[in-house]
């Protein structure tokens, strides 16, 4: 379950966001390490002193967290892969 | 996600002060044993799995499977957000580099854990801890994600496969989470610039500078002297005058 503080729709009509299909690509290409280079080009992502993006994500071992909540002190968001 | 010892540093040392989370995204080199994510199910275990190969003190969470959350944060392969007390960005860390988020972490606590810290931005990839914790990540996804990379970027997958047989002697330096005294940066910088000159002298003086304005030519261990007296051998064999028909 995700929640974004703007509309899934917005983002999923904006031209840089990718389908599900496209998003989880089954072989890793040139065109991913390209599209990597062009989005740090474009520092593409939340610009500092915006508000980050609200989300509600579950967590390993159980339950959820929405980043909201955890205001006050500072948070460090850091988004990965297994592989 | 990229090499977690450093991140696991971090943590020990800013943990009590700043929340850690690892949001979960896409494969990002599949393989038969960790293919792409089909089912929300999948993505969830192999984040358990993942979470407790690190041993992780972090919390972990798992993006959905079209990847909102990571999209709208940018979709980089390997991105840090540090966000202040009241929600906003402090810093972006476009490739995550320990060095960099514990200076970052240190300066936004230094103003109350507010505001913008270091111009906001870091866009730099730093290879060192790729290079030097890369191949586990490769491993997983064996033999299709070796095929992928080499093919996507030739000889990556043997750098990483190097840069892992040589993680004893790299480690301290590629694996630390905190920076480098700026004298130490310094030495450093010099250093690799003292044997790039050395190098490139040595490559000089085994060519001979002549070498590179004029095409080498063939000694046969002759002197200097008898080269100067010596027939081209080039040349055709000059003929006779008596043998020069007349008439």
């Amino acid at each position: 379950m995700v929640e974004t503080r703007d509309s899934l729709t917005e983002f999923r009509n904006l031209d840089h966001t990718l389908d599900e299909e496209t998003y989880n690509f089954e072989h890793f290409r040139t065109r991913h390490l390209l599209s990597d280079a062009w989005r740090t080009l474009q520092t593409r992502g939340i610009p500092p002193g915006e508000v980050a993006p609200d989300f509600l994500l579950p967590r390993v071992g159980g339950g959820t967290v929405r980043l909201s909540d955890l205001r006050g002190k500072p948070v460090l968001l850091r988004f990965g892969s297994f592989t | 996600m990229g090499s977690v010892e450093p991140f696991r540093k971090l943590h020990a040392r800013w943990g009590g002060q700043v929340h850690f989370l690892v949001v979960e995204v896409r494969q990002a080199h599949p393989g038969p044993d960790y293919p792409r994510h089909t089912s929300a199910e999948q993505k969830l275990e192999e984040a358990r799995e993942h979470h407790q190969e690190a041993n992780a003190p972090w919390i972990t969470l798992v993006d959905d499977l079209q990847g909102t959350v990571h999209q709208v944060y940018g979709g980089l392969s390997d991105p840090s957000y540090l966000i202040d007390a009241e929600g906003r960005v402090a810093f972006y860390n476009l490739w995550s580099y320990a060095p960099v988020l514990y200076e970052a972490i240190a300066r936004l606590l230094e103003q109350g854990g507010r505001g913008v810290v270091m111009g906001g931005v870091n866009r730099l990839p730093h290879l060192g801890p790729a290079v030097t914790d890369g191949w586990p990540a490769i491993q997983r996804g064996l033999p299709q994600s070796l095929v992928d990379l080499e093919t996507a970027m030739p000889g990556g997958g043997a750098l990483l496969w190097l840069g892992h047989q040589a993680r004893p002697l790299l480690a301290p330096l590629t694996l630390r989470a905190k920076p480098l005294p700026q004298g130490l940066t310094l030495g450093l910088a010099a250093g690799a610039a003292l044997v790039g000159f050395a190098l490139g002298c040595w490559l000089l003086g085994a060519r001979g500078t002549e070498a590179l304005a004029f095409p080498r030519r063939r000694t046969n261990g002759q002197t200097a002297p008898e080269l100067a007296n010596a027939t081209p051998t080039h040349l055709p064999p000059r003929l006779p005058v008596a043998e020069t028909v007349s008439g």
